[in-house]
């Protein structure tokens, strides 16, 4: 019989104990595996959204974010025409976002606005009717949510609103749409009702003035591995804007969320901790009922090598079984987990926080197996070193 | 001249005790021939529990010597020593400490397996021991399955695994009724016909009986032999 299999049959001999340190492990099991995935789940997932589209460059106004202010770039279709002659780079296209009002019987609704270029887009995809054409100044694309709170449809004409002047309510431009097509965009929030428009038809609404304006270019670069050279070569040619790969975006996005790794470490690391008491206890405990088996199998010439084995496959059992239940529990807990924070106003529906992910799960078990190793350590060293003949005394009185 | 298998000089062992020393051996000399069956008898505390530990080399005594087969228990290492027990020598305990999650068969095959026997070989060897004790039908039983003469005399075969030059039995029956007992002393009865040495520390007046030669103890001293 092999040492984990005796080591399992040993467990079974306190069934109610066991299976409470199998709930106990499996519950630090689930914890540590969260926390794993939140650790590592929030970069891929962030990077799984920017390339979504295959856009791997953001250019955005100097010092900013995409998005991230109200700052807007100038001089766009200059940008554009430099970024196409690019032989490295397959496309770009540039978005601007703003504000706009639909008008229902009494009341206005905010709805956010992206101008697009349809021939290089990084924000939908279509879901229902037609794409917006580069020269389709009178259509719009609507989202879902869009779709509900300004009560339209496919073919359905919408007027919206821009250059609201919220003293008094009243709007600097309307304009009359047809909805050309549903979609969803990628970096929406639950809920967000967004409209799209050619470039040209959002600038019109958004801006007075300079029309030439846009929030962000994005930039596809034919060649994947190329994208940091390609980057580098931007920042100095255009040495007023910010230029962001993906990586430098995630890195960014990153050093925002520290205070999400960090909790992530702590919380893993108290199961940790949790996981080597309970194990711990476990198997003291065993040990010191079975002294006097232990003391036997010495007398009877069984090496302390294999006593030491024996306690040490007990409690990889112990962590086998409660970590295998624990990955269950952490794929349920996960998923809810999930559901509450990308529920969060401002994180685009798609993002997901916890992503399971080979190397990482590979990781924590093999964490889990170590955690159960340096559980075993004292109750190990206990069984080793029972004195057989004082043991052997004390069981027979 | 017959051949010794154990040969004990001059044991003395001491357990502190509330800061003074208990004598429990105060110089025992005996020497165990091959094929002898010795029982060693004695009152409560007289120290021939701790005499036949020290024969089997599972505790160290304060002064004097034990040899097992020419070779003195107290030269070894505790890893030789080790050895030296799964593979000379054979004990059977007065409450048979089987291992409860086994059964009878694993049982016996473990002193085997721990020997590095293969797994057919000790098969076949864990057969052929429970069948010498009565207990072949019961072999797949587990130890918790088993009456106390049964499990007994799974400890026997146990005992008997690795074919020990000497079997050491601490109050064998001490937990057994009458006539449990009474198929113990008949295991060990056809055990030393068939040339097996034996030493049995026992308070059983039967089991004496039976030995060929019986050694006396008090206060830590042969009384008689």
């Amino acid at each position: 019989m092999s040492a984990l299999a005796w080591g399992v049959k040993s467990l079974a001999r306190r069934p109610l104990r066991t299976a409470l340190s199998l709930a106990g492990i499996a519950v630090a099991a689930a914890m540590l595996l969260d926390m794993v995935m939140l650790s590592g789940g929030i970069d891929q997932s962030f990077a799984q959204l920017l390339l979504s589209r295959g856009y791997q460059i953001r250019l955005s106004p100097k010092g900013t974010l995409p998005f991230d202010t109200e700052a807007s770039l100038s001089g766009t279709s200059a940008i554009l025409a430099t970024l196409r002659h690019d032989p490295a780079i397959e496309a770009a296209g540039a978005v601007l976002g703003a504000s706009l009002y639909g008008r229902t019987r009494d009341s206005l609704i905010t709805v956010f606005g992206y101008g697009i270029q349809p021939e290089a887009q990084a924000l939908y995809q279509v879901t229902a009717g037609k794409d917006l054409v580069p020269e389709d100044t009178v259509g719009i694309l609507l989202s879902d949510p869009a779709a509900r709170v300004l009560g339209a449809g496919v073919g359905d004409s919408i007027s919206l609103l821009g250059r609201l002047d919220p003293q008094v309510a009243v709007a600097g431009v309307g304009r009359r749409l047809v909805v050309r097509g549903m979609v969803h965009f990628v970096y929406d929030y639950r809920g967000q009702p967004s409209v799209a428009t050619v470039l040209a038809a959002m600038q019109r609404l958004a801006h007075d003035g300079i029309q030439d304006r846009a929030s962000l270019v994005v930039v596809k670069v034919r060649d994947n591995q190329a994208v940091e050279r390609v980057a580098a070569g931007l920042r100095q040619r255009f040495p007023r804007l910010e230029v962001n790969s993906v990586a430098d975006l995630v890195g960014h996005f990153r050093e925002r969320l520290v205070y999400f790794r960090q909790l992530s470490y702590i919380l893993g690391s108290m199961s940790l901790v949790v996981t080597v008491l309970l194990i711990a206890t476990l198997l003291t405990i065993t040990v010191n009922e079975r002294l006097g088996e232990i003391a036997t199998l010495r007398a009877i010439g069984v090496s302390r090598a294999t006593i030491v084995r024996q306690v040490f496959a007990e409690g990889t059992a112990l962590i086998l079984l409660g970590a295998t239940l624990g990955i269950l529990l952490g794929l349920v807990t996960a998923r809810y987990l999930d559901a509450i924070l990308t529920s969060f106003p401002g994180l685009p529906a798609t993002f997901s926080f916890f992503v399971p992910r080979a190397d990482t799960l590979s990781r924590a078990g093999l964490v889990l197996v170590l955690t159960g190793a340096v559980a075993g350590l004292y109750p190990a060293w206990l069984a080793a070193r029972a004195p057989i003949a004082a043991t052997l005394r004390a069981e027979a009185t | 001249m017959s051949e010794a298998v154990l040969v004990a000089r001059e044991l003395r062992k001491d357990y502190p005790m509330n800061g003074e020393a208990v004598h429990a051996l105060r110089g025992v000399s005996l020497r165990i021939d091959r094929g002898e069956y010795v029982a060693i008898v004695g009152p409560s505390g007289c120290g021939k529990s701790t005499l036949l530990q020290l024969l089997g080399g599972i505790d160290v005594a304060t002064s004097g010597s034990v040899e097992l087969l020419g070779t003195r228990l107290d030269t070894l290492s505790d890893r030789e020593l080790t050895r030296l027990r799964l593979t000379r020598l054979g004990f059977v305990f007065q409450r048979f400490h089987l291992l409860p999650v086994l059964s009878a068969r694993e049982n016996v095959e473990l002193p085997m397996a721990e020997a590095g026997l293969r797994p057919p070989e000790r098969r076949a060897r864990a057969r052929e021991l429970l069948d010498y004790v009565g207990l072949g039908s019961r072999a797949d039983h587990r130890a918790t399955q088993l009456s106390g003469g049964e499990m007994q005399r799974v400890a026997i075969a146990r005992a008997l695994a690795n074919r020990p030059a000497v079997l050491l039995a601490d109050e064998p029956t001490g937990e057994l009724d009458a006539a449990t007992g009474q198929e113990i002393l008949e295991v060990f009865r056809r055990l030393n016909r068939d040339g097996s040495t034996l030493v049995v520390v026992t308070h059983d007046d039967h089991l004496a009986r039976e030995a060929t030669r019986v050694v006396h103890m008090l206060d830590g001293r042969i009384r008689d032999d």
